[in-house]
């Protein structure tokens, strides 16, 4: 039997504030779970004609699938945002590529004409699950040197992306970071994030209060500050907490629907999905993943890097945004580069980041109606990269 | 024990409507230590309110920690309290709420858990509420206590919601087993201005009071209470009917209600202040919380359980299919959810009493409170039939059958041959020894008597008997199923009527007398009426049956003849027969009242001495929740204690009465 794929469009995304992980954070005394649901009812408030009925599957990508993040979050978090019991859900990992992960596969349900409407979405509360604790690292990983050991922290990672590469200086690293701080600054100010961050209220030790700031942003930043701090991956090594994403806790969602059903809602869709790509490098230089899968993409799609007008890059390390900017032949201060900033200023919890990648560059694509291609891509733990093509709903001509 | 005081929490929150304060009452603990105002948390309440004055603030919105708002005053504080500190509390809650209500700015409540009392007092101080629909606990229990909510709730609650609402939240609610409203039923009454999902319920209330600043909404116009006095004098006449004039409280709360309608806020402060000035030091509030200690507290701890480990409990015994073992039958069924089985004599008894259960499951069903697959499911739980061996492999088999020794001790003889040497035998028996019925089995040590009040599912009471046999697993095992039950047990030893029938047969021997010598029935129900408590002697009587309550007699006659003389009236009720004037000597009411009382001191200095129980709070206990005795007399002791009848009876305080000998 014949059947036509279907488009997949991105209709709206939000996110909750991104807080820092530990007892001092925002959402130290508030479950992950009921941070995912925040957003999930945001966007079913913010999307009016849709009836939650229509949703076909929820989609909820996590690291750390226990404890406030576990119970199949996906079919967890739909129960508890008050969605009909109807509507099923599952969860996916594939660590910081777990909302992008999820948004892929919610994107496979659609073209293959078995969903009409997804949520999808991640949540990351780094603070109630701190990388790497509640995992247990196979020996053979070692004895066979299998991966290098440097391979499990992903600081270690982005040390050895400066040894590869030793034209990518510290000095480097910190202007990226300075700049990514500042974008992020301007972004607030000029009110790109109310679009995207919605506040919820949190409990705390002094009472509750609203979170609906990220906690990480340092608009004051400078050069000089960065030079001075510790390097805490290695002695005499060049990663910092000033270019490098904070822990985090964070959570997000995006609902996807096909053109047809996206039309009979009365949806307002902002990006079609071209194409998407994973690709796997060595484990202990995680950072490298994202190249080959913008290359592959890119590929698929039939456009080179100079088609695409924007750029939202994850950016867990200054280092990794300038190894991918070395390898697909982007400056680091190119404008289409990650505009409203980045992780280096806003937080990076994990699983959730896919989706604030999205919406950012949603909001980049309304801003920008000459573009008609933008790019989100990150690279993933264990080795990886991941990349989806977007085309802007908005463009002109 | 201390509890952590309740801080009131400053928070500044940036909203488009402008700066709000949000107020947190928090007292660092989860929703089991709700949130209580002390005096610490007045301070705390005083140093956020000198805060929040001292800036300029679009709007307030006060809430409480997770799951809770805040359960009112902290009662801890209450003990032994003076007039005059009595009536400074009053006054400190009105100068902080009363500022609360004068703050220039939109002010809102967010009921999101649990607003008890002083609770629901600080949120009418608001000029809007919010409440969620998850709440279950929205009351003014005071009453209740022997109180008046005395932090403007008799004023602003009328106000708020009119006479009849506030009648009957403040008075009559309480007074009916401290009924509560949930959230959707107190925004349907009135109290709040909007009903919001848990789900995100201060975020929904942050942007509730936002829309509100932006509209310049103004708070709900002060209902009318023009039929106030009316209103009242109706419910005075209910109360009459209900405490006969026994209980003070509740007419100081409809005094203060219908004050409401004419007085100025202040003057209404005023009156609560005096009110609890006279109330809060009182006998009858230090009784209610004596009793709220015994019921919520003391009981719920199992004061004398063993520690042991309780046996698992996968199959019930039920032998007997009468009225009572159908009840006990359903009861198990519905909270254990494990097989049970009835037997009776014939087969018919045996399927009417089958019948009856599904009956009553079909029942909870169409109230919707069992779906139908738990109800097919339990349904198919109940069996049952002639044959001993069907008590096979259960792990507690209570028998409810004819109280006669000779016929119970036949049903342990028999079950001791199918079940395990484990299995708990226990008896409902109300009259017979436990010690007797276990008498020649091999296994004495597991029988345990469970005596449950009727109705059962009313009753809150279990008499938990132990023998000198009784060991503590088993013990342990049928405390822990009677947690399961949703009853409150409290330990006997075994002796003649236990507890509440012993004592109640003793009341009763002093209106069988008075019947004897000429006094009628209706004199009769006065004397003990005036207690306050909630059943007449004669219709008492009617429910227990007048033939048992004569079997009843006759055996504690046996163990205390002198106390528990057998009377000429009693037998012929029993024969179905009227009432036997011996001699027409009849006493006032008056009288009769004061004989009720010191016959109940002097037995009960017996039960206390001869170790039936451990202490006077344990009698309480089973009155309160066996019999139904109010919260202001404390059960009875503490009434007999406050009214000096103990030390003319039995010579010093029953509180002070201990075991004589140390109980077996």
């Amino acid at each position: 039997m014949a059947r036509m794929l279907r488009e997949v469009l991105y209709v709206d995304g939000a996110r909750t504030a991104f807080g820092r992980a530990g007892p001092g954070g925002l959402f130290w005394k508030t479950r992950a779970d009921d941070m995912a649901v925040k957003v999930v009812r945001e966007l079913l408030r913010r999307n009016p004609t849709l009836p939650p009925e229509r949703i076909n599957d929820v989609i909820m990508a996590a690291t750390a699938q226990v404890g406030d993040q576990g119970l199949t979050l996906g079919r967890s978090v739909a129960l508890l945002a008050g969605l009909p019991t109807s509507v099923p859900g599952f969860a996916v990992d594939r660590m910081c590529a777990g909302a992008l992960t999820a948004t892929t596969a919610g994107a496979g349900e659609i073209a293959m004409g078995a969903a009409d409407v997804v949520l999808v979405g991640g949540v990351e509360h780094m603070g109630h699950h701190p990388m790497g604790e509640e995992v247990d690292f196979n020996p053979r990983f070692v004895a066979e040197r299998l991966i290098d050991e440097s391979a499990a922290v992903m600081g270690q990672t982005a040390e050895n992306l400066h040894d590869a590469f030793p034209h990518l200086t510290k000095e480097a690293a910190d202007a990226y970071a300075v700049a990514s701080q500042r974008k992020a600054a301007q972004a607030w100010e000029n009110g790109v994030m109310d679009g995207i961050v919605v506040p919820m209220a949190v409990f705390t030790d002094e009472g509750w209060t609203l979170a609906a700031r990220d906690e990480f942003l340092r608009p004051e930043t400078t050069m000089e500050a960065l030079a001075g701090l510790r390097t805490p991956f290695r002695a005499g090594g060049r990663v910092t907490a000033g270019n490098s994403a904070g822990l985090t806790d964070g959570a997000t969602a995006a609902l996807l629907a096909s053109e047809e059903a996206a039309a009979e809602l009365g949806l307002e869709p902002q990006m079609r999905l071209v194409a998407f790509a994973y690709a796997g490098v060595q484990p202990e230089l995680m950072g490298l993943g994202p190249v080959p899968a913008t290359e592959r993409v890119l590929e698929r799609a039939g456009i080179t890097v100079d088609d695409v007008g924007l750029f939202e890059l994850n950016e867990p390390f200054a280092v990794q945004v300038l190894t991918w900017c070395d390898g697909v032949g982007v400056a680091p201060d190119d404008p289409r580069l990650n505009p409203y900033g980045g992780a280096i200023a806003c937080g990076h919890p994990l699983a959730a980041t896919g989706v604030r990648l999205m919406a950012q560059l949603a909001r980049g694509f309304r801003d920008r109606p000459e573009v008609r291609y933008g790019l989100t891509a990150l690279c993933i733990g264990l080795g990886m990269g991941a990349a989806i093509l977007w085309e802007n709903l908005h463009a002109r001509g | 024990m201390a509890s952590p005081p309740t801080l009131f929490k400053l928070r500044r929150v940036e909203t488009e409507a402008g700066p709000l304060a949000l107020v947190t009452m928090d007292n660092g603990e989860d929703w089991r230590k709700p949130n209580t105002f002390g005096e610490a948390a007045l301070r705390s309440l005083e140093e956020a309110l000198d805060a929040i004055e001292q800036e300029a603030w679009a709007g307030l919105v006060l809430t409480g920690k997770p799951f809770v708002f805040a359960a009112g005053a902290d009662i801890d504080e209450f003990g032994e309290i003076t007039p005059e500190r009595a009536r400074e509390g009053g006054e400190a809650g009105h100068a902080l709420f009363g500022r609360i209500r004068a703050l220039p700015f939109p002010t809102l409540a967010a009921i999101n858990g649990a607003a008890l009392g002083g609770g629901v007092e600080i949120a009418l101080h608001c000029d809007f509420r919010t409440i969620s629909s998850s709440v279950r606990h929205f009351a003014c229990p005071e009453v209740l206590l022997g109180l008046i909510p005395g932090w403007g709730g008799t004023q602003l609650v009328p106000r708020l919601v009119g006479a009849e609402q506030a009648v009957r939240f403040i008075v009559e609610n309480p007074l009916r087993q401290n009924r509560m409203l949930t959230g959707p039923a107190a925004f349907e009454a009135g109290f709040a201005d909007a009903l919001l999902e848990p789900v995100e319920f201060l975020d929904e209330s942050l942007a509730w009071l936002q829309r509100a600043i932006a509209e310049g909404r103004s708070p709900r116009p002060p209902a009318d209470l023009a039929d106030t006095a009316e209103v009242v004098r109706k419910a005075r006449a209910r109360l009459d009917g209900q405490v006969h004039g026994a209980a003070l409280a509740p007419y100081r709360a409809l005094d203060l209600i219908e004050g409401a309608a004419t007085w100025s806020l202040e003057e209404g402060y005023r009156a609560e202040e005096d009110a609890l000035a006279e109330l809060l030091p009182g006998p009858q509030a230090q009784a209610s919380l004596y009793a709220f200690y015994l019921v919520e507290r003391r009981a719920k701890r199992g004061a004398g359980i063993p520690e042991a480990e309780p046996r698992r409990v996968q199959k019930v015994g039920i032998v007997g299919a009468g009225l009572m073992a159908r009840q006990l039958a359903l009861l198990f069924l519905r909270r254990l959810e494990v097989p049970v089985v009835l037997r009776d004599l014939t087969q018919e008894q045996v399927d009417d009493a089958l019948a009856w259960i599904r009956e009553e499951v079909a029942g909870l069903v169409r109230k919707g409170r069992l779906s139908e697959g738990k109800a097919r499911f339990l349904s198919s739980l109940a069996s049952g039939g002639t044959s001993w061996d069907l008590f096979a492999g259960c792990d507690l088999v209570l028998e409810a059958v004819f109280e006669e020794l000779a016929v119970k001790q036949e049903v342990f003889r028999e079950l001791e041959r199918v079940v395990s040497p484990e299995c708990v035998l226990a008896t409902n028996t109300s009259s017979l020894s436990v010690t007797a019925l276990g008498a020649g089995l091999a296994h004495p040590e597991r029988v345990v008597g469970m005596h449950f009040f009727n109705p059962v599912a009313v009753l809150p009471l279990v008499e938990l008997v132990r023998t000198p046999s009784t060991d503590d697993v088993t013990l342990a095992t049928a405390w822990a199923v009677t947690r399961k039950l949703r009853k409150t047990a409290v330990l006997v030893r075994d002796a003649p009527g236990f507890v509440v029938n012993r004592i109640l047969a003793r009341q009763g021997a002093v209106v069988t007398d008075a019947l004897d010598h000429g006094n009628t029935v209706e004199e009769t129900d006065e004397a003990v009426l005036r207690l306050g408590v909630p059943m007449a002697p004669s219709v008492l009587l009617q429910l227990v049956g007048p033939k048992v309550a004569n079997h009843v007699r006759h055996t504690l006659h046996e163990a205390w003849p002198e106390r528990f003389p057998l009377s000429p009236t009693l037998e012929s009720l029993a024969r179905g027969g009227e009432p036997v004037v011996v001699e027409h000597a009849p006493r006032t009411v008056d009288e009769l009242h004061q004989a009720v009382l010191e016959a109940l001191a002097d037995e009960i200095s017996h039960i206390l001495e001869e170790g039936v129980v451990a202490e006077a709070a344990d009698v309480d206990t089973c009155l309160l929740l066996g019999a139904g005795y109010p919260f202001w007399l404390g059960g009875i002791t503490k009434h007999l204690d406050q009214t000096g009848v103990s030390q003319r009876v039995v010579g010093r305080p029953l509180a002070e009465v201990r075991p004589a000998r140390v109980p077996a």
